[in-house]
Order: structure tokens, then sequence, then C-alpha cells
């Protein structure tokens, strides 16, 4: 059930109408219900996977009470280990598993064994990655210190669970658990803030990315017969494509959210304003980055802490081969990873990794020249990167490469679809306008609270659908509902 | 050592590696009130402090402040 559909407004407006009329007021009522509709939402999409989701819930709520109750600091350290192992070795299993087993058996022939070597037939649940990621916060942040056990089953789970993020993020932390034990109220920013979140997450989705899918994915589909600059337009391209088809979504899911009284996580920050790599990753994918930062490259790094500037580097390789490698399995995510550990080196090296950018503007509030300029050397090198991530594996990845730097870059680039592209191209230039001036917002739209007449608003917002419907692109699925 | 004393170096050793002379350090300061203050530089001010006042901390005890005056707690500790 994507944003984007009928059923999803059906389902959406029956949730929001029971949670503030029959509900209003019941934290607890609320919750219980909250708890069923993310349930039915997964179920709808695959119900199989329902039990896991469950079983998994359950056990570290009752590890997350072990922990805290420990006798000793040991006994506590080892629930602990033992919920990461669990939580870790589901991963593994539904995303790796075949994986590892084609990696063995191809390492084996070309060491000249032969093999018989059988992969088997896993279905990765939906979502799996985000879920798992939010039990594990869980039980982590108890040994730390960080957070109390809760003793409410349905909270828990609806932490674990709750719909607009369960498949696609941003992955929330157990603080979000408090938003569930305080008393909900609908409020007039929070709609009009909601839908206005919503309306502009749908609008870089269905105008934006389904525009921009289909005349990119005939480009991958014949690398071999397009020229230097076709390929090249369409990485660039790509990256846009990604950029709103995931911040769409997560802009959707904040909304939803907002609509039903909850702020969640914030999961982009603009990253095509961002002055170098390091810069990029506090903008990109942020709820996922910041959980990776306080839980694999923060031990890392202490631990490596007497090895100096080394001990960093080495900590950053890791934990971008982890961010690369949590996309799922295949090999050109762990070169995504490296490439991108890499290019933090010279950040590194020269201090600029631990100083925090800041844009300078000129008189007219744009950039001056020099930042200009980094932040399209950021976005190329993310566009490289981008392009190893979209590639199905790493010699068409290299064919894609070959192809963009021979003689026919310079050639006139040959894409179809011309309307969908020009629309796509309007709309992102739209799209960095708006986000420039209003970077600084925590939520962008939001000054649309001024406007406090609810008929203006109502036609505007209903105004803005249409237009948004009257530009979509083909319907096509959320590109990191894969992972 | 006296905890005032511990506070007033752990204040100096933070303006001499964030570069900011302004930084005021209290019990519940944390990682938003400063801003050059966050994972990256954290590890930096870990290993100058542990150099300082020649101690080690342990990884949990690092991922378990919440603030300064926990921070100054451990460090008394030791």
């Amino acid at each position: 059930m994507v944003f984007n559909s009928l059923i999803f407004l059906v389902f959406f407006s029956v949730v929001y109408l029971i949670c503030w009329v029959p509900l209003k007021n019941t934290t607890k009522g609320q919750n219980i219900f909250l708890l069923l509709a993310s349930y039915f939402f997964y179920g709808y999409a695959d119900w199989r996977m329902l039990p896991l989701l469950i079983v998994a819930t359950l056990i570290f709520y009752f590890l997350g009470k072990g922990i805290a109750t420990a006798k000793s600091e040991k006994q506590s350290y080892w629930l602990t280990a033992l919920g990461v192992v669990l939580g870790v070795s589901t991963l593994l299993y539904f995303k790796y598993f075949n994986f590892f087993i084609e990696s063995f058996g191809a390492l084996l022939e070309t060491c000249g064994q032969h093999t018989n070597l059988h992969t088997f037939n896993i279905i990765m649940p939906l979502g799996i990655s985000f879920f798992t990621f939010r039990l594990l916060s869980y039980v982590i942040d108890i040994y730390r210190g960080k957070v109390e056990p809760i003793n409410d089953i349905v909270a828990f789970g609806t932490y674990v669970a709750f719909f607009p993020c369960l498949l696609s993020g941003p992955i929330d932390r157990p603080t979000f658990i408090n938003q569930l034990k305080t008393v909900r109220t609908i409020e007039y920013n929070n709609t009009i803030e909601g839908c206005g979140q919503f309306l502009w997450g749908l609008f870089k989705k269905v105008v934006i990315a389904d525009n921009l899918a289909t005349s990119i994915d005939q480009v991958w589909n014949n690398i071999d017969g397009a020229t230097g600059s076709t390929l090249a337009i369409a990485a660039i391209l790509y990256s846009f494509q990604m950029y709103t088809d995931f911040s769409g979504y997560s802009d959707m899911a904040i909304g939803v959210s907002r609509l039903l009284g909850f702020t969640i996580a914030k999961n982009f920050n603009h990253p095509f304003f961002a002055l170098n790599m390091a810069d990029y990753w506090r903008r990109w994918h942020m709820s996922l980055t910041s959980w990776l930062t306080d839980y694999v490259f923060m031990p890392l790094n202490i631990r490596f802490r007497d090895w100096g500037k080394f001990g960093m580097i080495l900590a950053i390789i890791i934990n971008m081969i982890v961010v690369g490698m949590w996309h799922g399995a295949n090999w050109t995510f762990a070169v995504f990873g490296l490439y991108h550990g890499l290019l933090f080196v010279p950040l590194i090296l020269s201090g600029a990794f631990f100083k925090k950018s800041k844009i300078h503007t000129n008189r007219l509030g744009l950039p001056v020249i020099a930042d200009f300029g980094r932040m399209v050397l950021t976005f190329m090198l993310v566009t490289i990167g981008l392009t190893i991530f979209r590639a199905g594996n790493i010699s068409q990845a290299w064919s894609y490469f070959c192809g963009m730097s021979d003689r026919t870059l310079f050639s006139i680039p040959d894409l179809d679809g011309k309307v969908e592209l020009y629309t796509a191209f309007v709309s992102i230039i739209l799209m960095l306008i708006i986000e420039w001036f209003n970077r600084d917002k925590s939520l962008l739209l939001s000054y649309i609270k001024n406007i406090q007449r609810p008929i203006v608003l109502a036609l505007l917002y209903s105004f803005t659908l249409f237009i948004i419907l009257l530009l979509r692109g083909g319907s096509a699925d959320f590109v990191y509902f894969q992972f | 050592m006296e905890r005032n004393q511990i506070l007033a170096e752990v204040q100096e050793i933070f303006r001499d590696v964030l570069d900011n002379e302004e930084i005021e350090l209290l019990d519940a300061t944390t990682a938003d009130d400063i801003e050059e203050w966050d994972s990256l530089t954290h590890i930096q001010l870990i290993v100058a402090i542990e150099k300082h006042f020649k101690i080690k901390f342990t990884s949990k005890e690092i991922l378990s402040w919440q603030n300064i005056g926990q921070m100054i707690d451990c460090i008394a500790s030791k």
C-alpha cells in the first residue's frame, strides 16, 4: 500500500477519523488502534511476514526488561549481546543468506573447485532493515542507560510497527515512545503542516521521480547503444530521481505522522546543497546515518581512538561499507560504501571533516561562486556513487562508466520521453528554488500556517493536488521499498 | 582532585580542541549547546581528556554520558 494510492487514501481516512472522533483524547485506545492499523498495513503488503514482526517485537520487549533488571553488569551485557545477535542474524538470514552462498560458490569456482551449492527460496520481509534497526537501538539504548524499558507492550509494538515509517523509515529512536505515552490532540497547525508536507512529498515523488523513472530505466536497459552524453545526463537525472523518490516518501511519512499528532525523525536536509561529502552524509538519509554513527561508527572510533587519524579512517570506511551493504546483498552496494568511505580520507587528513560547513551567500541570497562550485563538485561525486548503486552488478557499472567516458560525451544527448523529461526538469528547478529559500525551516512550507482561513487553504491544497495529478508520471514503486 | 577543578580543566581542553575560547561548561551542558561538539570532535575531546588526566575510559562509559556532569563524575571516579 503506497502513500500515493487510492487504497491508502481510504485506509488513512478511516484511521484518521477513528483516531480523532471516537478515540479522541484516549491515548491507550489510539495506541491499540494504531498498532492494529499498522499490522493491517503491513499484512496488506504480505501477511506471511506478520508473525516475524510480532515475534521479534515480543522478544525485544522482554529483552529490554531483562537488560534493565539484570542482576549484574555482565548479565545485562550478555542479554544486550543476545539482542544484537538476534537482530543482526535475522537481517543476515533474510537479506544476505543467498548472497553469501553465491559468493562462496563463485570463490570456490575461481579456485578451480566445482561446487553444487543451492540457494534458498527466501522471501525478504518488507521493511525488515527499518524495523530491525528500531528494535536494536531499543535494547542498546537500555544497556547504555539512555532510555528506560517501557512497561506497555502496545506502545512498544506501535513504536516498532508505526505504519507511516514501517516500510521505508525514517528510523525513529526509542525516544519516540514518549510521544505514545502522552495525550495527542488534533491541532490546526499540525493539520495544515501535515497536509503541506504530504503534498510536497507527493509532488517530488509523482511529478519528478515518476516522470524521470521511465527515461532513466530505458537508458540503463541499453547502455551499449547510448551515447556518452546520454549516459551522463541519465546519471545526473538518476541522482534527482533517487532524492525525490526517497525524500518524497519521507516527506509524506512526516506529513501523515503529523496528521496523527506525531513528530517523526527528519530524513533529509537539502543534500544537494552540501559543500563536501561529510556535509552530504549529514544531510542524506539522516535517520540511517545518525543510527549507524551511534551504533557502528562511534563504538569503532572509540575502540580505534589511540590510532589517530588512521583509526578514524578505518572506522569510517567500515561504517560506510555497512551503509552500502545495508541496502542489500550485492557487491555494487559494498563498492558504493567503499567509494564513499574513501572519499572521506582527504577530508580527515586535511581536517575538513571536523569542521561544519557553512554556506556563504551574496547580496541576492544565492551561494557565492566558490560555494556553488563545491556544491556542484559534491553533486558530481554523489552521482558517480549513485551510478554504482543503480547498477545491477559491477560489470554493468563499469560498462556505464566506460560508455560515458568516450568521445560521444560531447554529442547531443538522446533520451526518450521528452514531455515527461521537460516536466521533471522544470519541476526540479522549481524544487531547488523552493528548497534553497526555505533551507533553514524545519518543515518546508511551514509559512503556510500564516494563512488562518481554512477555506483559502483547502482551496490552495486542492489546486496543488490537481496540478500534481495533472503532471504525474507513470506509477512506479518507491525505490527504498526493496531495502 | 576537586570536582570544580576537574570541570575547569575539562573546560580548558574543550576550548583548546574545539578552538572556541567562549565555551563555558556547566554540569547540564550537552552537545546540543556547543555547535562544534559533535560525534567526531567528541573522540578528539576524549583522547585529549584521557591524556591530560592520564586515565582510560571504557567504551560503555563514553557512550552513556548524557551531559558534562556525568563525564566529570566519571573522571572523578578514576
